[in-house]
């Protein structure tokens, strides 16, 4: 099955989202959609999928003009799709959530055990290691993309489109799911690709179309006879620019979070971790291994059941949020910005003022607008929010600009101690190199940085020491030398050493 | 401890555990909780609110909430004591009429939901001073006493202690409960409770989901309406008036999710049969009836704590 776009234009309040953009997608080709944060990526697929209706121009299926009101109607015409926000339910089942387009039932009441099997089947694709009957909102947030694909590849879609598939699984999982992409194109599916990750679209894509605000930068190219250089300069409009990280000193004498023999009720064990005083400590794993968990029982999240937590010397155990930031002054910038770090609904300066309310107060605890403006002001500046004003609400936001907010909301909020979980996780090469380059900056002006990524390049530039996770414990430390070869050779053979010996605890 | 750790996982575990508790408590205090008679009471006091209970339980479910539970029950049950009464249509056929009646009323709110993009906990609010109104326009606040003796003697028989009203929401239950956990439609109004964004990126039709969940809590409560008026052997204007609270208590005791996108049939039913046991040992106690109404806010808030400390342990989340 082939399709067409035929220059659609969508605005929404405020942007022009798309602005007379043309796709051609044909059956049997992977076909590379790229463009910055805000380039109209996300909105083309959701046009395609029926989720938007264009305000001009036209789909077509195989030549006949096709016109969406609702995301079943697309799914009836064979086009699937796994769109960038998490689209699970969290209470059904993982294996129910994959199938739930087409419940399979059996006497006129939904089959679980013909569910099983049949999610079984498109998750082991992927990875054997998730159950088909857990709720899914007890799995860590790969392990739904994972899910999110799988529910994808079961509708066995003619059209299948991917919005940043493999933004947070691991180079194993996202190996598995090329092979399989080039089967199904092989087989005559015709694919488009989302990625930020360009090693991934050169690695995969046979064409591309590239987007810069709203309009089309080049149209339908050869992915074989396109330059990385050129695919980033249509991009950005211009040259792609290496992050820039200062020279920074640690004092190894001053560790202001420090874990001793921790363990918690969410599985950790022995965890030992100490960071000193403006280091940026890497804390890399794969997906399942613990560490955005253990980030979340620091926060009071889950019971610390054994060994002991220190902040600046002195014995810590935090209740909440609230009290980590007042009291230890330790900010958590959350993986799913979208879910736990931003209110959608509120402006940007609701956003990033809201962990400073208590200070702005003035005497009879009103909060003047001019000083919530003033004080969020430089912080939006310097990251370089992109939005019309600071009343603009974080929904209408493009990825990389959330992120932006949500790192703005702590620097105002003046945390000494950050743990940053996968930053810059479905964000733009310019927007990455820029947020590297900060948190460089943060860790340099004296912020302690726990910073937690699956991102082997974006660890091996940011962290000064890289402790490794696996199965919810620490198997190793690797200084970093900064050198991609050495490095992250170090850290797969703590990995691999570890899974060895043990195996890998579930999730 | 394995055992523990999944009991503690189940909803309804603390509630039983209180009904145990409560009930061994009670018998110990008073002789009479035993008696046949006070059993069949207690059983009897159940029916209605077991439907009451359902009716909000399932607009829980989709992620939103009615608040014409009570409204639209009383409407149903004059309507239904009426047609007897008046126009002495057979029970045969007015029973099904009224439930018609509910499940319109509950279209009426369904749809108006959609159509509008209002928030449904507006749109009931609204009907539900319009279904009043109609209530006591129609009966100008006087009760339909003449209903057909077999109606009432239906809502007077019992086996032993057991009462024959105590059928219809044994069956609607387990009927319920076939719905949520094994029925296409079913799974569809949990999943859009759940995720509304998500649910509608997998194809589920978001009128139609939402549309049914209010005609079936429609109907649903007019189950409970025609119950009360078989119960009290006359069709009072006033049935319904007390519903509301009782209809949020009941689910969200059970376990149900306030956001929509879980709810548990037993634990609905457990919740019911709690609130039922603490109202009659106070009774038995001679304790004023309006401190019924404290312990069951005292409830409510120790059952959403409950939920939320057995989240953290068994780390789930909220």
């Amino acid at each position: 099955m082939n399709l067409a776009v035929e220059s659609v234009t969508k605005s929404f309040p405020g942007v022009r989202a798309l602005d007379g953009v043309s796709l051609t997608l044909k059956s049997g080709e992977i076909h590379a959609l790229m463009g910055e944060n805000g380039a109209g990526k996300s909105t083309l697929i959701k046009i395609i999928t029926g989720v938007h209706r264009p305000d001009a121009g036209r789909v077509l299926l195989d030549g006949k003009p096709v016109e969406f009101g609702a995301p079943r109607d697309a799914l009836a015409a064979g086009i699937g799709a796994v769109h960038q926000e998490r689209n699970l339910i969290p209470r059904f089942s993982v294996g129910e959530n994959i199938l739930i387009e087409r419940l399979p039932t059996r006497h006129g009441l939904v089959d679980y055990a013909t569910i099983d099997h049949e999610a079984r089947r498109f998750l082991d694709m992927l990875d054997r290691g998730i159950d088909t009957r857990v709720e899914v909102r007890t799995l860590s947030v790969a392990q739904m993309q994972i899910v999110e694909i799988a529910k994808a590849l079961s509708l066995e879609a003619k059209i299948l489109l991917m919005d940043e598939p493999t933004a947070s699984i691991t180079e194993h999982e996202t190996a598995a799911l090329f092979t399989l992409l080039r089967k199904l194109r092989d087989d005559g599916v015709a694919i488009v690709f989302v990625s930020h990750k360009l090693e991934e679209v050169f690695a995969l894509a046979d064409r591309v179309t590239v987007l810069r605000d709203g309009k089309i930068a080049a149209a339908d190219e050869p992915m074989a006879t396109m330059s990385r250089q050129r695919l980033v300069s249509l991009m950005i409009g211009r040259e792609e620019r290496v992050a820039r990280l200062g020279k920074r000193t640690v004092d190894a004498s001053e560790v202001v979070l420090e874990m001793r023999g921790l363990a918690t009720s969410l599985g950790h064990r022995d965890v030992d971790l100490s960071l000193r005083r403006g280091e940026i400590l890497g804390l890399y794993g794969l997906v399942g291994a613990g560490r955005s968990e253990l980030a979340r029982a620091v926060l009071g999240g889950a019971e610390m059941t054994a060994g002991e937590l220190r902040i600046r010397g002195t014995p810590a155990r935090i209740r909440d949020v609230h009290e980590a930031l007042g009291k230890y002054r330790l900010g958590y910038i959350s993986e799913d910005r979208k879910q736990e770090g931003l209110i959608l609904m509120h402006s940007i300066k609701d956003n990033v003022a809201i962990t400073i309310w208590q200070r702005l107060a003035g005497a009879l605890g009103l909060i003047a607008p001019r000083s919530e403006i003033s004080a969020v002001q430089p912080f939006v500046r310097k990251l370089e929010v992109r939005a019309p004003s600071l009343g603009q609400s974080v929904g209408n936001l493009s990825g990389g600009n959330q992120q932006k907010v949500s790192i703005a909301k702590w620097l105002a909020a003046n945390a000494e101690i950050l743990i940053i979980d996968e930053p810059t996780v479905g964000i733009d090469i310019k927007t990455k190199t820029y947020l590297h380059e900060l948190i460089g900056e943060i860790a340099a002006s004296g912020v302690s940085v726990l910073l937690i990524s699956s991102d082997m390049p974006e660890m091996i530039t940011l962290a000064d020491r890289i402790l490794v996770m696996h199965g919810f414990r620490i198997v190793g430390e690797v200084a970093n030398d900064h050198r991609y070869e050495t490095t992250s050779k170090a850290i797969m053979g703590r990995i691999h050493a570890a899974g060895d010996a043990r195996p890998v605890a579930a999730a | 401890m394995k055992v523990l750790r999944s009991l503690l996982l189940v909803e309804w575990s603390g509630l039983l555990a209180a009904i145990v508790i409560g009930s061994v408590a009670l018998a110990l205090v008073s002789p009479n909780f035993l008696s046949e008679f006070n059993i069949y009471v207690l059983l009897r006091s159940l029916c209605v609110s077991l439907l009451v209970g359902f009716a909000q339980m399932v607009t829980l479910g989709v992620g939103q909430m009615n608040i014409a539970v009570g409204a639209l029950g009383g409407l149903v049950a004059i309507a239904f004591g009426g047609m007897m009464e008046v126009y002495g249509v057979p029970i045969v056929v007015a029973v099904p009429l009224a439930l018609l009646i509910g499940a319109a009323g509950g279209l009426l709110n369904g749809v108006l939901t959609v159509r509008t993009g209002i928030n449904g906990f507006i749109i009931t609010l609204a009907t539900a001073s319009a279904f009043t109104g109609i209530d006591f326009g129609i009966t100008e606040s006087i009760p339909f006493y003449k209903m057909p003796p077999a109606l009432v003697a239906f809502g007077d028989q019992h086996f032993g202690a057991i009462p024959a009203l105590l059928v219809a929401p044994l069956i609607v239950a387990a009927l319920l409960g076939l719905f949520f956990s094994r029925t296409v439609p079913g799974r569809q109004i949990l999943a859009f409770g759940g995720n509304a964004q998500a649910a509608e990126l997998s194809g589920i039709p978001r009128g139609r989901t939402v549309v049914l969940a209010h005609v079936l809590s429609g109907t649903l409560a007019a189950i409970a309406a025609v119950l009360a008026v078989a119960q009290l052997g006359s069709a009072q204007p006033t049935i319904g008036a007390d519903w509301l609270l009782l209809s949020f208590a009941a689910p969200i005791i059970g376990g149900a999710a306030l956001t929509g996108g879980y709810v548990s049939v037993l634990g609905t039913m457990f919740a019911v049969v709690l609130i039922a046991l603490i109202q009659n040992g106070m009774v038995l106690a001679k304790v004023d009836p309006y401190w019924v109404q404290f312990l069951l806010g005292a409830l409510i808030l120790a059952a959403v704590w409950l939920n939320r400390w057995r989240a953290i342990r068994t780390g789930t989340g909220g």
